[in-house]
């Protein structure tokens, strides 16, 4: 019986490797003119929760044959160390601060607008940041803000400050982001200080701040999702958040409020970029150009009430209280936030290295 | 006579039931139509398992395991073959060096396998893919694989191969119809356990994923979702009743997988390169 | 037979395994090694970069990076240790007192690992977690006013969840060993008028040291660069020396600093290995 299993075994695992591997996509050159008969796949790097075809619903309307294959990143920092890699991405996905390294390590491409029939909708104001060097090389998509996020229920007296994520108060229900750039920028607000001009005793202080956080931290939330689902179960009670978690909470009928800070929300813009080694360029300028749009726009407000490049989408989102409260038809309220500033490489490296000995002190 | 009474039957069922309760609680969550791991329990429903089929990409990375499991097992086991032949039947100066390196992915911490292989990949330009996990994979199952085809070969007289070539065989024609049927159970064993060791293996998959994910990478992905939780918990109460059924058939058929103490230590410890 | 030929067939089945290892085992080590070397991966990724001693240097300036090492050499020394002791008595009974059906008590202890790890850790948390069954059963005895959260997310959780994971693992290598003992000892020693515990501590323990160590080297291995479970478990204080290393591949993106890391962990793990091997050798097992 083990000759007979014996003899048959490589012959049946080959076929079953054959016949799953022809299972999967074909990959077929996409057309010059796309069609809605066009196949292939777009691979897209981004970050969690923007592979729900929601997330380009009017590419996937126009061409619903073209898989849309989505990998992930968690921070800025990973994605770029993925695509310095040579990951097999089409177009990613970016936040301020980070445009000049891809330009400066060859990892974008310079973009020819004309393709993009949305362009002419976006304002200068966004264009503006995805140029590095007078050259346009991303596309601005998103923008939203970072600030804290907490349970009305849980947390009655309300927040309005920064200083909530250090609060003995809250021992063992605050979470906070795991990243490092994010952990000194909230640092210097409740500080007062110069992200971009911080001394040696300011990041030891720094450091020790957020040392000491960790007793009452429960644990850092590395995407949004695993935020929601800690919020909504009742364990996180006070956390840093973008307002999608916000948004997505209060559609599950969770009791949250957004603060206004003292030191002021955070904000961001995000951009996607085509790489030079792509080569479906054709469905990455439909893929972008598709998430240009006003369709687009209602979309992505009603989802995770981000705001959206496109002004046009403003008047057409059904939730107006989500609207006001977030300002996401005033675009110029990122004049009166605060963006993370462009930090240097080596800045960088410091406060990787600051998180790491937060999260590695005994 | 007895020993004291030490309660080993006891001993073992405890831990049996230990080993079993959170698989209990996972079927039962499976019939749960809440969406959070909370009790108590909203209300049963079996609307998860309807919607799992449907789930393409849940059955996308479980095809993307089979495959991936499928593959570096086959190539581990195979590799495993030769070398076994090389280290047992031949003399040739360098044999230590070769069997430790064979046995290092035993002693090299997952993670850094992990990151070294993804450094070698970023040198040659190969994108991450289910490629470079089945790669990695093969690498580390080998040494399983071999000691275990290894345990089996030492057993059999070399004077069986003398005498088979010495009526007119070659040495191809000897191992394919005397060698390998005789030791046929160990490769098969060797393939399992490799197979198995690939199916479940997270830590160095998670560093080596590209666009397509396997299934321990992608539900740890989904165990951060509250919306797909149920769904992956469905699923893992389908995978736990068809596993169970083919431990109870393979244990039927009584040949396959354990058949000495010795293979059962090799194709169980192996089991120890969970991630 | 003539030489060639010998060398012929040895070329033929040696090269694959040998060139395999080689380029997806070795190659990738030593490429490990170098780019402990140098700096960044600003620029381009693998072209004229400058051998530089920096990246070791902030390892020795930065003590809490080698102490987590430390810590998590000592978690998985417990994990070891306590995984080795539980699995010794269960890898008893299945040899020398269930004996011949040993095998259908050992595939029930393998099942549930064909079932994903991250699951099981999950449904640990229902049981275990701020929402879960142990809490709401205390809440409701009036013994605790607020659920307890240190079962989860925690540094014990970590070690806890390690323990019994490994344990049932372990038992099979104890097994193997204990199926090597020469029953005869045993039956001469009770032919000398020794006790069934003494029997057990006199012959029994002293013979299935050696394979017990190789037992608990082969849980401490992959223990001390374990980083799954403290991601899923260890919260904000459970993260091990793994997690470091993954951290600075990924999301704090810094390759030759988290490649000086792996380098001193696997120099670490290879010394403890080659100084253990005197005593326990993996490899006796499966002959």
């Amino acid at each position: 019986m083990e000759r007979q299993i014996g003899r048959w075994l490589v012959p049946a695992t080959l076929v079953a490797l054959v016949v799953l591997a022809c299972g999967g996509e074909k990959k077929q050159p996409a057309t010059a003119a796309l069609t809605p008969e066009s196949t292939g796949t777009l691979t897209v790097l981004d970050w969690a929760g923007y592979e729900d075809t929601s997330m380009f619903i009017g590419f996937h309307h126009k061409y619903p044959k073209v898989t849309v294959s989505v990998a992930f990143g968690e921070s800025d920092a990973d994605i770029f160390g993925k695509m310095k890699a040579g990951a097999d991405a089409c177009t990613f996905h970016i936040y301020t601060g980070w445009q000049p390294f891809y330009v400066r390590d060859s990892l974008v491409q310079e973009l020819d607008t004309t393709r993009l029939s949305h362009w002419a909708e976006v304002p200068a104001r966004f264009k503006a940041l995805g140029q590095v060097g007078g050259k346009q090389y991303f596309v601005p998509w998103d923008w939203g803000y970072t600030s804290i996020l907490y349970r009305t229920d849980k947390v009655p007296g309300g927040i309005d400050s920064w200083t909530a994520l250090f609060d003995p108060k809250f021992k063992g229900h605050i979470s906070m982001w795991d990243d490092g750039p994010g952990a000194v920028t909230v640092a210097t607000y409740v500080k007062g200080w110069d992200e971009t001009k911080l001394s040696e005793q300011q990041l030891a202080e720094i450091e020790k701040m957020w040392t000491d956080q960790r007793k009452l931290n429960r644990f850092y939330w590395t995407g949004e999702p695993e935020l929601v689902q800690g919020m909504a179960a009742g364990e996180i009670w006070v956390a840093y958040a973008w307002q999608g978690a916000y948004n997505t909470l209060l559609g599950q009928g969770v009791p949250v409020a957004y603060a206004q800070p003292k030191g002021g929300r955070n904000s961001w813009v995000g951009l996607y970029g085509i790489a030079p080694a792509c080569k479906d360029k054709d469905l990455a300028y439909a893929f972008l150009d598709e998430k240009l749009s006003s369709e687009q726009g209602v979309g992505l407000i009603s989802a995770f009430a981000y705001g959206h490049v496109n002004p046009a989408a403003y008047k057409s989102v059904t939730d107006t209280n989500i609207v006001k409260a977030l300002a996401l038809n005033d675009p110029t309220v990122l004049d009166r936030t605060r963006f993370t500033p462009i930090v240097s490489e080596a800045d960088r490296d410091h406060f990787g290295q600051l998180w790491a000995r937060v999260k590695a002190a005994q | 006579m007895r020993d004291r009474a030490w309660p080993l039957p006891a001993y073992y069922f405890a831990l049996l039931a230990l080993l079993y309760l959170p698989l209990v609680i996972l079927l039962v969550f499976a019939f749960n139509s809440g969406t959070i791991l909370v009790f108590p329990l909203k209300g049963l429903t079996l609307r998860w398992f309807g919607q799992l089929f449907a789930t393409e990409a849940l059955m996308r990375s479980l095809r993307n395991s089979l495959l991936v499991a499928a593959g570096s097992s086959l190539v581990a086991t195979v590799l495993a073959t030769c070398g076994a032949i090389a280290f047992v039947r031949f003399r040739f100066k360098g044999k230590g060096l070769f069997i430790t390196v064979a046995l290092l992915p035993l002693y090299v911490p997952f993670v850094v396998l992990g990151v070294a292989l993804l450094l070698l990949f970023s040198t040659l330009g190969i994108p991450r893919s289910l490629l470079t996990i089945g790669a990695a994979h093969s690498v580390v199952a080998l040494p399983y694989a071999m000691l275990i085809v290894t345990a089996r070969l030492v057993g059999f007289d070399p004077h069986l191969e003398e005498a088979a070539m010495s009526l007119g065989a070659n040495y191809w024609h000897t191992l394919r119809r005397v060698i390998l049927p005789l030791i046929a159970p160990a490769i098969v064993a060797a393939w399992l356990t490799a197979f198995t060791v690939s199916f479940d293996e997270f830590a160095i998959a998670n560093l080596l994923v590209g666009r397509e994910p396997t299934l321990p990478v992608y539900l740890y992905s989904q165990l951060r979702m509250t919306a797909r939780l149920p769904l992956v918990v469905a699923m893992a109460a389908v995978v736990m009743v068809g596993t169970l059924s083919i431990f109870l058939t393979l244990i039927w058929l009584r040949r396959v997988v354990v058949r000495t103490p010795a293979s059962a230590a090799g194709a169980t410890s192996a089991l120890t390169a969970r991630a | 037979m003539p030489a060639i030929e010998q060398r012929g067939r040895l070329w033929a089945v040696l090269l694959p395994p040998a060139l395999w290892l080689s380029v997806l085992l070795v190659a990738p080590l030593l490429l490990l090694c170098a780019f402990s070397f140098r700096l960044g991966i600003g620029g381009s990724l693998f072209g004229g970069w400058i051998a530089t001693l920096d990246n070791y240097r902030t390892l020795a300036a930065n003590p809490s990076f080698l102490e987590l090492l430390g810590l998590s050499a000592g978690i998985a020394c417990v994990v070891a240790l306590v995984a080795t002791l539980l699995a010794y008595p269960v890898a008893y009974y299945l040899v020398f007192r269930v004996r011949a059906r040993a095998g259908v008590y050992v595939a029930l202890l393998l099942i549930p690992f064909w079932i994903s790890y991250l699951l099981r850790v999950m449904a640990w948390k229902v049981i275990l977690g701020s929402g879960g069954a142990v809490n709401a059963f205390l809440l409701w005895l009036g013994v605790i006013q607020e659920p307890i959260s240190v079962f989860f997310y925690s540094r014990y959780a970590v070690v806890i969840t390690l323990i019994y994971v490994w344990t049932p693992f372990v038992a099979l290598p104890i097994m193997a060993t204990l199926y090597r003992i020469d029953r005869s000892l045993l039956e001469a020693a009770a032919g000398l008028g020794a006790t069934p515990g003494q029997r057990f501590w006199r012959v029994t323990v002293p013979l299935s040291l050696p394979g017990v160590l190789a037992g608990a080297v082969m849980v401490f291995i992959p223990t001390v660069g374990e980083y799954v479970t403290p991601l899923l478990v260890g919260g904000s204080t459970g993260a091990m020396y793994g997690n470091l290393i993954q951290d600075f591949f990924g999301r704090s993106a810094n390759w030759p600093l988290g490649a000086a890391l792996a380098v001193v962990m696997l120099v670490g793990t290879l010394v403890l290995v080659g100084a253990t091997s005197r005593i326990s050798r993996v490899e006796r097992f499966f002959q």
